[in-house]
């Protein structure tokens, strides 16, 4: 178990006003978790990472595996990085082009506080390692005569050689190749789960959290700003940005119609007179100005019974779906739908969608 | 007509090509020709070959004397390059990689020093570490006796000193180095569980291990050459090295030049092939270039309690290069004439040595000189340069050829190449011997390996599609050097300008033996003047010179931060 409580690290950069870091993140991980910070870049989330492995000393807070306490700012508890028994995969691999594969995964077994685990031992555990990473045989390698895809599952095995309790991955794809980089998402994925280390995870993709994950949480301006599973976070964006940042989402406004207990169904009034149905998850209250997200498949082109009316304006066939985009009023919304029978340009056409795919999201 | 001059148009490239490399040729081979022809034959009075002889190399290698001084070069100079790395290596760890305080001390040192003719500071040490200075003062005022602890004028005095003179030197390369390394793999090896003391000996230093060979070979091959220290110092106290043994050759009526000529051929050999196994090294060192990541800060190691022990480290190291060396030179420009520091000393302290210099004839005429000569070399050899680095980086018509040529020098050290330049020149029919003219030659000769290290790299900075772009949009290559390259090269080319008029007005060796008394430069001045016992002018001349040349120093150390390029264009 995973706590991180109130964890702030605030820089002020010396180029621009803004300051970045986290400010007062917390969560709680069982063990196991696939746990992924998900955020545009200068969110926060590498350096909440690097807190955790201690690579950066947090101005407030606590964080603690189980009941080992690594940081708790009021206590004044700091433990070195090199004794908190982390394994960490960098951005850039970070492998040693001085040792050979073996050499580089052995290495957190002899730094091992203590005494130096036995030859056979240390050999065990490294090919263990090896294999696991699926890279048996090639131990004797220079570390500089490794591909890309090789260099991250050594950084891989050599993070979890010495089996610790907590797994921390920054960005570790997003030096590889649109193929390799599907391809690596699921071997990660894999060996979490048959490790059953927690893992987290640090990325800007929201489709390789979406596809990984136990649990994401999505970070904007050293925040977090929603926490939940991968189907909560797309179907039930919390906020404006959420919605918009994990995959396309129509904005609609309007205002709110009459009051509406928290989490049940209502009807929002839109400039123009049309009245949608959808969630509102903290409630609402009549006359309330709202805005509403829905997603692109959400919506049905119909001709009968339809919420919005429009007028196609642009349609591109993807293979499997087909992509509109419908003006209503003065807004394009985007629509996607079935490919096999499809709407020309210029049709007028009728949207329709459920109001539980609808959410009020500000 | 038509035919021919569609081809210039078309491949002007060429035609640059073959005009720099005439120029190269006529300024670079010269030299190299005349140093093996004098070493092999004997001539008359008035220099004109007489007959074949191996005479010069034969009493070069049966000479107990001869045979001394290389042992005592090698010495000398593994010993300061041994203390050189030292001092600056962990100077540049410290600074680079470490929370210690105090970081701003090590470039202040480090700027200072770059403005400073190495013969300024060689003249404060030889002060502090003498019979009369300090050292031998407090040693004396302790025991009681009249005995001194460390005779200066000895091969561990020289040492000490061009050690120190090269440290800020490794202090900034190394410091790039430190800075440009993966601080992820010194993070994943703390992440792995190792301690920094571990981190630093199985990761950090095997990392750094190609880079600081390489700068030791370096350092080696300059202290070799150097002429400062072995003149100033070892040649007082009987210790003689190659370098004072072809400058006592030369200097002697009537001159020996065919030893002089043997002498240097055979240091010309030792430096060759130490610069064989200098690039081999090199490029060794970029095999270890690995992935980057994005940018993060790298995160300076926490020394915890340490860093305070670092922080004295960094203040001794201040002290030490800088700060008491310009007392001591403050401290000679206020007395009339030269004694030990006292308190009995202090009523007779004026500032009449200033006023000389600013008053009296010479000093403006002798500062003016050396400044148009360093600017003309600097101008004339990034000028040329900037066509011979573009057309070898981009591996155009005959661009290794003028690679090599551009960088020949490299092999002579400084008092060398001042013995072949005069031959040379003695024998050219123009009105340059003599003149201020053939110290700016030499000074072109001597630094252009360093314009085209600046261009070199410079324009490999820049991605090919740049030009290729501007080609396809229909411009010449003239048009694309132009407007293109030139523009973009330009970060590149003040600081290779900058540098070089930096390091043309420090240098001693290469101008000793061809300034004459209507054409003299700041360094041999200042060596002429220690030399007559003049020390107190010119210590305040000294110093007034040094202000100017660290305000253009800070400009070039801002310039190449700002540029992102290395301060050495490494």
């Amino acid at each position: 178990m995973l706590t991180v409580r109130d964890l702030t690290k605030i820089y002020t950069n010396r180029f621009d006003t803004q300051a970045g870091g986290v400010r007062e993140a917390s969560f709680d991980l069982p063990d196991g978790t696939f746990f992924t910070l998900l955020g545009p870049s200068g969110c926060g989330k590498t350096t909440t990472l690097r807190c955790v492995a201690g690579l950066e000393r947090p101005d407030q807070g606590v964080i603690a595996v189980g009941d080992r306490v690594l940081f708790d700012g009021p206590k004044g508890i700091a433990v070195p990085l090199n004794e908190r028994g982390i394994g960490m995969v960098f951005q850039s691999y970070a492998i040693w082009p001085h040792m050979t594969v073996f050499e580089n995964i052995a290495f957190p077994l002899r730094v091992a506080k203590g005494r130096t685990p036995p030859r056979e031992d240390i050999k065990r555990d490294v090919e263990q390692a090896l294999s696991t990473v699926g890279l048996s045989g090639y131990g004797d390698r220079p570390a500089t005569r490794l591909s890309g895809g090789q260099q991250q599952r050594v950084a891989l095995a050599r993070a979890i050689v010495h089996r610790p309790r907590l797994l921390l991955l920054d960005e570790p794809l997003s030096n590889l190749d649109a193929a390799l980089r599907e391809e690596m998402r699921i071997e990660l994925r894999r060996l979490q789960q048959q490790i059953g280390v927690t893992t987290i995870y640090v990325t800007h993709d929201q489709s390789e959290a979406l596809a990984m994950s136990d649990r994401i949480a999505v970070m904007e301006k050293g925040r977090i700003v929603q926490m939940g599973d991968p189907r909560e976070i797309y179907f039930r964006p919390a906020n404006v940005f959420v919605a918009s940042f994990i995959g396309a989402a129509n904005l609609l406004t309007g205002v709110c119609a009459e009051g509406v207990a928290p989490g049940a169904e209502g009807v929002v009034q839109m400039a123009d007179g049309a009245a949608i149905p959808c969630l509102f998850p903290a409630g609402g209250t009549a006359g309330q100005p709202v805005t509403v997200s829905v997603r692109p498949e959400s919506i049905a082109l119909v001709s009968e019974g339809a919420v919005l009316r429009g007028e196609v304006t642009a349609v591109s066939f993807l293979g499997g779906s087909a992509r509109y985009d419908v003006l209503v009023g003065d807004i394009v919304v985007r629509v996607v739908g079935g490919a096999e029978r499809m709407v020309a340009s210029g049709t007028s056409v009728g949207l329709s969608f459920p109001g539980s795919s609808a959410v009020v999201v500000g | 007509m038509n035919t021919a001059l569609t081809w210039v148009r078309q491949d002007m490239r060429r035609v640059i090509a073959a005009l720099v490399g005439i120029v190269l040729a006529v300024l670079m081979l010269p030299p190299l020709w005349i140093l093996l022809q004098d070493s092999v034959t004997t001539t008359n009075a008035i220099g004109d070959v007489t007959g074949f002889t191996a005479g010069h190399f034969a009493k070069l290698f049966t000479d107990k004397d001869a045979l001394r001084s290389i042992w005592n070069s090698l010495v000398f100079a593994g010993g300061s390059t041994v203390l050189s790395l030292t001092v600056g290596g962990i100077l540049a760890w410290l600074v680079e990689r470490t929370n210690a305080p105090f970081k701003i001390l090590a470039y202040l040192a480090t700027i200072v020093s770059l403005g400073t003719p190495y013969i300024l500071h060689v003249i404060a040490w030889l002060f502090l570490l003498g019979k009369v200075g300090p050292l031998n003062d407090i040693y004396r005022a302790i025991t009681g006796g009249t005995d001194s602890l460390f005779n200066v004028n000895s091969m561990a005095g020289m040492i000490l000193i061009e050690g120190f003179l090269w440290s800020p030197l490794v202090f900034l390369l190394l410091g790039s180095t430190f800075r440009a390394a993966n601080a992820d793999m010194e993070e994943a090896a703390r992440m792995s569980g190792a301690t920094v003391l571990q981190t630093l000996r199985r990761v950090s230093l095997p990392l750094a291990m190609p880079a600081i060979l390489a700068l030791a070979l370096f350092v080696f091959i300059r202290a070799i050459g150097g002429f400062e220290v072995p003149a100033l110092v070892g040649m007082p106290g009987r210790i003689y090295v190659l370098t004072t043994d072809v400058y006592e050759a030369t200097i002697v009526v009537p001159p020996d030049l065919g030893y002089a000529a043997a002498f240097s051929v055979v240091m010309v050999l030792i430096v060759a092939v130490l610069l064989y196994f200098y690039s081999r090294l090199s490029k060794n060192a970029e095999k270890y270039h690995s992935v980057t990541s994005k940018g993060f800060r790298p995160r300076p190691f926490d020394l915890g309690k340490g860093r305070w022990i670092a922080g004295a480290m960094i203040v001794a190291n201040f002290c030490v290069v800088l700060l008491l060396p310009m007392i001591t030179l403050l401290w000679m420009a206020l007395l009339p004439f030269l004694r030990g520091f006292s308190l009995a000393a202090l009523p007779m302290l004026s500032l009449k040595n200033f006023r000389t210099v600013f008053t009296a004839p010479g000093y403006v005429e002798l500062a003016t000189n050396s400044l148009l000569v360093a600017a003309a070399a600097a101008t004339f050899i990034m000028a040329i340069t900037a066509l011979a680095g573009w057309i070898a980086a981009r591996r155009g018509p005959g661009g290794w050829a003028l690679d090599q040529l551009a960088t020949l020098s490299l092999v002579f050290p400084g008092i060398c190449l001042g013995v072949a330049v005069m031959e040379v020149y003695l024998r050219v029919p123009l009105p340059i011997y003599g003149s201020l003219w053939i110290i700016a030659i030499a000074y072109v000769i001597r630094f252009m390996p360093y314009g085209m290290r600046y261009v070199y790299s410079g324009v490999l900075q820049l991605h090919h599609e740049l030009e290729e772009a501007a080609g396809v949009a229909g411009a010449s290559s003239l048009t694309t050097l132009r407007r293109i390259v030139a523009p973009l090269l330009s970060p590149a080319i003040v600081a290779g300008w900058l540098f070089i008029f930096l390091v043309a007005n420090k240098e001693l060796a290469i101008a000793v033996l061809l300034a004459s008394p209507g054409s003299q430069v700041i360094a041999v001045s200042i060596f002429d003047q220690w030399v007559n016992g003049q020390g107190g002018e010119l210590a305040a001349f000294g110093l007034i010179w040094t202000v100017l040349m660290t305000a253009i120093a800070c400009v070039f150390f801002v310039q190449g931060r700002r540029g992102g390029t290395d301060v050495f264009g490494n």
